[in-house]
């Protein structure tokens, strides 16, 4: 039970345990970005629309400025920064965003990268139109999706045919 | 903080939920949050204390009873309704169309009972669960109660529950060899939708519901479904028949669409839905 203007939290991020005393009020993005420093998730419409705040709330993503912060109590939470080796290696789904030119202003890339991953982790062999709706949720105003659905398709192992 | 300042309870029960609402007459229901955290961005209400539900396990389950009727806990998500076996054995059409609402990020989190109380225009589950006759329960202070799907919409965002009672569960009744057809004109979230459950044999209508949405209040069509009754299988006589679906109906005018437009367009969705339901052609 919990209950209070401010709340005492405790949840995993990326696999570390985090405890934090935070305002009832503040979205859950803003906790990541300003409280914990992760500029993964990023703030690009602050309605819900574009995605570019997506992480994995206990295995499924979520638009992190659709939560409020109080609400990752007991949660499993990762970021776009669990995404690569600890030594900095990226994934093989960041590898091929770079070799299919995935991303341009990269500003939507992460909240992408976590939309794409899900999708890959219940659909390993997307159809392309599978990739477009596993993307539904994500905007990008600079790769008109083309390349995107082409790192993906890369990842998966198949032919890229778009 | 975009949100102004306001209280948190996750309450362990639904009846730690109600007399949470009760002793806070500011308090509300907090689901998935999909709708409600975007009004408390806008400040658009005034809300001193947010109620959490979303993880009440006895609000959270699917079950399909032996009679083909399904009931569905209102803090199920979209996606769980998607990948539901339960649904999809009873009634795939529903967990298709959960499939397909709004994205997977909402869907991840956004609940069938909140887009239901929520009632915004462009929620569609509101048109289907009039469509099926559900019924809707609800605990609160009093007890528990059902309420009709065709009595629970009660204007724009507005429902039939008083403040301090929860929806719990949702029955949606046996299909019993109808079938579900739902269409939409997707601008914006969507500008016309259309719920059709129908039955049919020897290339004739026998029974049909033609529900419309995107309106303050889904708009049963008597009158479509008066002449659909009996109406032969075929794309002429379905499009004869739902013809006058958007008479009379008063639809928004928004960034979106105008009225006249959705007005027009209930015809279209109408027509489509029924042929769906009908397994045929839209065109």
């Amino acid at each position: 039970m919990s209950s209070g203007y401010q709340q005492d939290i405790t949840f995993t991020l990326n696999g570390e345990t985090v405890t934090a005393d935070v305002a009832a009020r503040q979205l859950l993005v803003h906790f990541l970005r300003d409280d914990l420093g992760l500029r993964g998730p990023k703030i690009g419409c602050d309605t819900g629309h574009c995605g570019a705040c997506t992480i994995v709330y206990n295995g499924k993503t979520i638009k992190s400025c659709m939560m409020l912060a109080t609400q990752a109590d007991d949660a499993e939470i990762e970021t776009v920064e669990a995404m690569a080796g600890e030594s900095g290696e990226l994934s093989p789904l960041q590898e091929s965003f770079r070799q299919e030119h995935g991303l341009q202003c990269g500003y939507c890339t992460p909240g992408m990268l976590m939309s794409a991953s899900f999708l890959l982790e219940r659909n390993p062999t997307p159809t392309e139109q599978e990739i477009r709706e596993g993307i539904e949720g994500n905007l990008c105003r600079c790769t008109g999706y083309v390349n995107i659905v082409r790192a993906v398709q890369a990842t998966s192992g198949q032919e890229v045919s778009v | 903080m975009l949100l102004a300042a306001v209280d948190y309870y996750r309450p362990d029960s639904v009846a730690e939920a109600v007399t949470a609402l009760v002793d806070n007459p500011g308090g509300r229901v907090l689901a998935g949050g999909q709708s409600l955290i975007s009004i408390l961005k806008l400040r658009a209400a005034t809300v001193d204390l947010l109620v959490d539900v979303s993880r009440l396990e006895e609000i959270r389950s699917i079950t399909a009873l032996d009679d083909g009727s399904v009931r569905i806990g209102a803090g199920v998500t979209y996606d769980e309704m998607a990948h539901s076996p339960e649904l999809m054995a009873a009634m795939p059409a529903v967990a298709s169309i959960a499939a397909h609402t709004v994205d997977p990020q909402v869907r991840n989190r956004g609940t069938f009972g909140g887009n239901l109380c929520h009632n915004d225009p462009i929620n569609n589950f509101p048109p289907l669960a009039v469509a099926l006759d559900a019924t809707m329960h609800a605990t609160g202070p009093d007890g528990d109660r059902e309420v009709d799907a065709a009595e629970f919409f009660t204007g724009y965002f507005s429902n039939a529950l008083d403040r301090a009672e929860v929806l719990t569960s949702v029955t949606l009744p046996a299909l019993n060899g109808r079938e579900i057809g739902y269409q939409e004109i997707e601008i914006g979230e969507a500008a016309a939708r259309a719920v059709a459950v129908v039955a049919a044999g020897n290339g004739t209508i026998t029974e049909a519901r033609v529900v419309l949405g995107c309106l303050a209040i889904p708009a049963r069509r008597q009158a479509v479904e008066e002449a659909l009754a009996g109406a032969a299988t075929t794309l002429d006589s379905v499009a004869e028949a739902t013809s006058g679906a958007g008479d009379g109906i008063d639809p928004l005018s928004d960034p979106d669409a105008s009225s006249e437009y959705r007005q027009a367009m209930a015809s279209v969705v109408a027509k489509r839905a029924v042929m769906e339901a009908l397994g045929g052609q839209h065109e």
